[in-house]
């Protein structure tokens, strides 16, 4: 009776077409799933507690690296684990409604665009496909090998220096050359592809500058991408350049637009 | 959007070339920046979240505010205009000082 019961709420990770709920599994991440199905498409959800999930914990909860990353993380496990066996729709972090009546109300105001994403997404999946390059080797990779023999006189200073520059520029203009082709191949591919902005060093740690990070959306046997970056791999390898296929991942990228914020 | 039906024998889905966890930034980049958003009961602002860095948190933030601001370059094919050396780089210093976040882009200024 005095036994404070803590409130709770309906985290959603995605959606499901209705017809494929039973494929959803019971527990995944760590997490027990429910499904909250309204219509044609059902929620894959868990019961959460306020005291974490409420507006000022949450708050506060983002803030905490450790807390963000294990949930950012079982986010995208569940979403994994449900994708193992059935399309899904993924959704934002932080997708939370009190009730499964309010929840089934959310997805009902969007059947429509919900319908929509799950028939752009399914037999389908992710990949993001990204490239590096490490500068320092593209430029001695593109410069000539006689650049080696400046002078010590003011005029090989001044050429040395112009070279320099050249090689910059030359760089420069291989890597953008050299982005759009790989983007371009791959997204042959793809259903859909997107160009996210490079991540900064700072996020990779990595010493070599990311100059594309692609999402692409393939038939889940991703391998005509794989092949293709193998090739494109092989012919880069004496220019510092590395490529990279990261997933497959829940369609994140090929969701949006079907809602706004409301 | 073309809708290619195919039979999955196996999705096969992990993580990561070559096995392993997924890297972190990958996964907030698409958690936090990406996926249907619907406005629940508890309304995220993830303008809030300080992450790591001022940097992590542009990242995730850089989006929202770019859609705000009627940028939305990545959008769209952002090679076709990239070309010379004003291109990605050069829209997105622009991008961080219209969204008045500090600029730093790990010594790569010219």
């Amino acid at each position: 009776m005095s036994a404070v019961a803590t409130e709770t709420a309906f985290y959603a990770y995605g959606v499901v077409a209705s017809g494929q709920r039973a494929a959803v599994p019971t527990r995944a991440a760590g997490a027990a799933l429910e499904v909250v199905e309204a219509g044609p498409v059902a929620a894959v959800a868990s019961v959460v507690s306020l005291d974490e999930f409420g507006e000022e914990p949450l708050r506060e909860n983002l803030n905490d690296r450790d807390w963000l990353e294990r949930h950012a993380r079982a986010h995208e496990d569940v979403l994994l684990a449900v994708a193992a066996s059935a399309d899904v729709v993924p959704f934002r972090f932080g997708t939370i409604s009190r009730t499964a009546d309010d929840l089934r109300a959310l997805l009902r105001d969007r059947e429509h665009a919900l319908v929509a994403a799950l028939e752009r997404v399914r037999g389908k999946i992710e990949l993001g496909v990204k490239v590096w390059v490490d500068e320092a080797r593209l430029r001695r990779a593109l410069a000539p090998p006689a650049a080696e023999a400046a002078s010590a006189t003011g005029r090989g200073y001044l050429e040395a220096r112009r070279a320099a520059q050249r090689e910059a520029a030359d760089a420069e203009t291989f890597c953008a050359d050299l982005v759009r082709e790989v983007y371009e191949r791959v997204a042959a591919h793809a259903a859909a592809a997107v160009v996210n902005r490079p991540q900064p060093r700072e996020l990779t740690g990595r010493a070599e500058r990311m100059i594309l990070n692609a999402a692409l959306l393939v038939e889940s046997d991703a391998t005509a991408v794989r092949d293709e970056v193998d090739v494109l791999a092989e012919r880069l390898r004496g220019f510092g350049v590395t490529l990279e296929v990261t997933g497959p991942w829940p369609a994140h990228n090929f969701v949006d637009g079907a809602d706004d914020e409301a | 959007m073309s809708s290619r039906d195919i039979a999955t024998s196996s999705r096969g889905l992990g993580h990561g070339g070559g096995g392993g966890p997924a890297q972190l930034a990958d996964v907030l980049e698409r958690v936090l920046d990406k996926g249907i958003v619907i406005a629940g009961d508890i309304r995220i602002n993830l303008l809030d979240i300080e992450l790591l860095t001022v940097k992590l948190r542009l990242l995730i933030a850089s989006a929202d505010k770019a859609r705000e601001m009627g940028i939305d370059w990545w959008e769209g094919d952002p090679f076709l205009s990239s070309r010379g050396h004003d291109g990605i780089e050069g829209r997105l210093r622009r991008l961080e000082e219209a969204a008045g976040l500090p600029l730093d882009d790990g010594g790569k200024k010219r």
